[in-house]
């Protein structure tokens, strides 16, 4: 995909070695992170991260639905993610496919704790996501939240910025309060009210960041840009949240790795999560206040 | 633990130092809790492996874990298709199916559409796709009964199939799953666990290079938790590739007679 010379993949790969990357950060090292909250005013909520060159947008929609009949007391939630031809020419018709469901199902797993939805994996403690909140009348009705992520521009490290978008777009998601009209019972469908003033907030303190390490020769990086990226072995995704607990994992790359440097990576992943959670609440505090005043 | 004592001669199971989980506790119940087909937490399925399931294939496996009965066979290598840009390295095309009858409720099988990319990165990394440039690797699978556990069954009933196929391989794959219930670990979980599972941890390994091809982990877990289901599944591989290589020099002595 990047058309590299020979000495370029060496700058890239001996400085990654000495721990000076082409672009003058460090191996552990985020590129600065910039949030923008309320960008569609059609959602729920959303958000925008850009990550040096990388650009992405996240949209919540929340609709009105039916529980799944085996989680009468449980919401639903949908992450799809779409990449867009004007981050790559290659996105352009179904060559985008493959890397949308690869980013899906990561997101899914990392931030869901496995497939929501129909399946076998829907019953697992949501890690990020609580979805018992969701339900307006246990086993009748239940907001259905359709997490949509956009790639408008594309350098690398794509899981992490969506990772922080969702994480954005969720904390500026308002649900609207919904008035159950008192009376139906039994088999009934119960009379709702979907009020257009009061609006709930979403507790997005337990929603966990994503921290892609890429290994590049015998040393990983984290948030790596697209050149970087095809020099990497394999790529291991952790999402980690406050408590410092996994919530998910994913490995990209088809290369093996020895089992020790898979938990040192876990190790590592945990350390840099609260620097990075720290910046993206800061951040996110930032764009809603700036939202807040225009 | 229960169902220890009448295990099979087949049953392999991760070294007894591993075996002493005391809390039989489900969910916080105060109630002894036994796997609903009496196996110890960290007892696995037996395992049977057969080569040669499909003779139009250049290599096929059969694998029945339990009621999970997978059949893979691989074709190939072929011409990579003309559309295809020039690779001086070989290609591997993955494809995992259920049959409409796999799952409980008919058709659910469609479900899991991440497994296709899901084998193909387990598998990549084992072989050696620099034996065979410009052509390509076909590997179907196909899930005859869903009885937990798939993935992990396609992915070693896959690698099988593809030594069967005499595809140059640096190792053979072995893949086991752990499913956290309450603060249990359970190993290779049937469907009714799997439905009930507060977490899940997969990994795929080359247990004679002691390396870690895919890994995957869903649910929420300490890191203390997650080193152990690691040890676990580890342990259980290295058991499982031994089984597996049994199969395949069964196989081989069979047609030399």
């Amino acid at each position: 995909m990047v058309g590299l010379s020979l000495g370029e993949k060496h700058f890239i790969q001996g400085g990654i070695a000495q721990d000076l990357r082409s672009d003058g950060r460090k191996r552990l090292t985020y590129r600065p992170i910039y949030v923008e909250t309320g960008v569609i005013p059609q959602a729920n909520g959303s958000a925008r991260v850009r990550l040096g060159a990388t650009d992405v947008i996240a949209s919540v929609k929340a609709e009105l639905g039916k529980p799944h009949p085996l989680q009468p007391d449980k919401g639903k939630v949908a992450i799809y993610v779409d990449c867009s031809p004007t981050a790559a020419p290659i996105f352009e018709g179904r060559g985008g496919e493959e890397l949308s469901m690869e980013l899906s199902v990561a997101l899914q797993r990392c931030l869901l704790g496995g497939k929501s939805g129909a399946g076998y994996f829907h019953t697992e403690k949501s890690a990020g996501i609580s979805l018992s909140s969701l339900v307006v009348v246990e086993g009748k009705i239940c907001w259905d939240l359709y997490i949509d992520g956009l790639v408008v521009s594309s350098d690398g490290n794509l899981l992490d910025a969506l990772g922080a978008a969702i994480k954005a777009a969720l904390s500026n998601t308002g649900i609207p309060r919904v008035n159950v009209a008192a009376g139906a019972s039994g088999d009934e469908e119960p009379e709702v009210d979907v009020s257009d003033e009061e609006f709930l907030q979403f507790d997005t303190s337990g929603v966990p960041v994503i921290i892609t390490l890429t290994k590049v020769g015998r040393h990983y990086i984290v948030d790596a840009t697209t050149e970087e990226e095809s020099q990497m072995s394999s790529a291991v995704s952790i999402s980690v949240n406050r408590q410092g607990h996994i919530c998910g994992l994913t490995k990209r790359g088809g290369a093996g790795v020895d089992p020790s440097i898979i938990l040192d990576m876990i190790s590592v992943a945990k350390h840099v999560s609260e620097q990075l959670l720290n910046q993206l609440d800061s951040e996110i505090a930032a764009a809603e206040a700036r939202e807040n005043e225009s | 633990m229960a169902g220890k004592a009448g295990a099979t001669p087949t049953t392999y199971s991760p070294s007894p130092s591993t075996l002493k989980t005391k809390s039989l506790i489900f969910k916080a119940n105060d109630v002894d809790w036994v796997r609903p087909d009496g196996r110890g937490f960290h007892q696995c399925r037996p395992a049977f492996f057969r080569t040669g399931a499909v003779n139009a294939a250049s290599g096929s496996a059969y694998a029945e874990f339990g009621n999970t009965k997978v059949i893979v066979s691989v074709f190939g290598p072929r011409e990579s298709k003309k559309a295809m840009m020039y690779s001086d390295v070989g290609r591997l095309n993955c494809n995992v199916s259920y049959t409409t009858f796999a799952t409980p409720v008919r058709g659910q099988g469609s479900d899991h559409k991440e497994f296709s990319s899901m084998l193909h990165k387990s598998l990549e990394g084992a072989i050696i796709l620099e034996s065979f440039p410009k052509t390509t690797v076909d590997v179907f699978a196909l899930v005859l009964e869903s009885g937990g556990s798939d993935l992990p069954v396609v992915i070693s009933c896959a690698s099988l199939a593809l030594a069967d196929a005499g595809i140059m391989m640096y190792d053979l794959v072995a893949s086991v799953s752990v499913s956290c219930l309450g603060r249990n670990l359970v190993i290779d979980p049937i469907l009714e666990e799997e439905s009930c599972q507060d977490g899940s941890l997969m990994i795929t390994s080359m247990p004679s290079r002691y390396e870690v091809t895919q890994l995957t982990v869903t649910g929420e877990w300490s890191t203390p938790k997650i080193n152990e289901g690691v040890q676990l599944c580890l342990d259980a591989c290295s058991k499982l590739a031994k089984i597996m290589r049994s199969c395949l020099k069964e196989a081989a002595t069979a047609l030399e007679e």
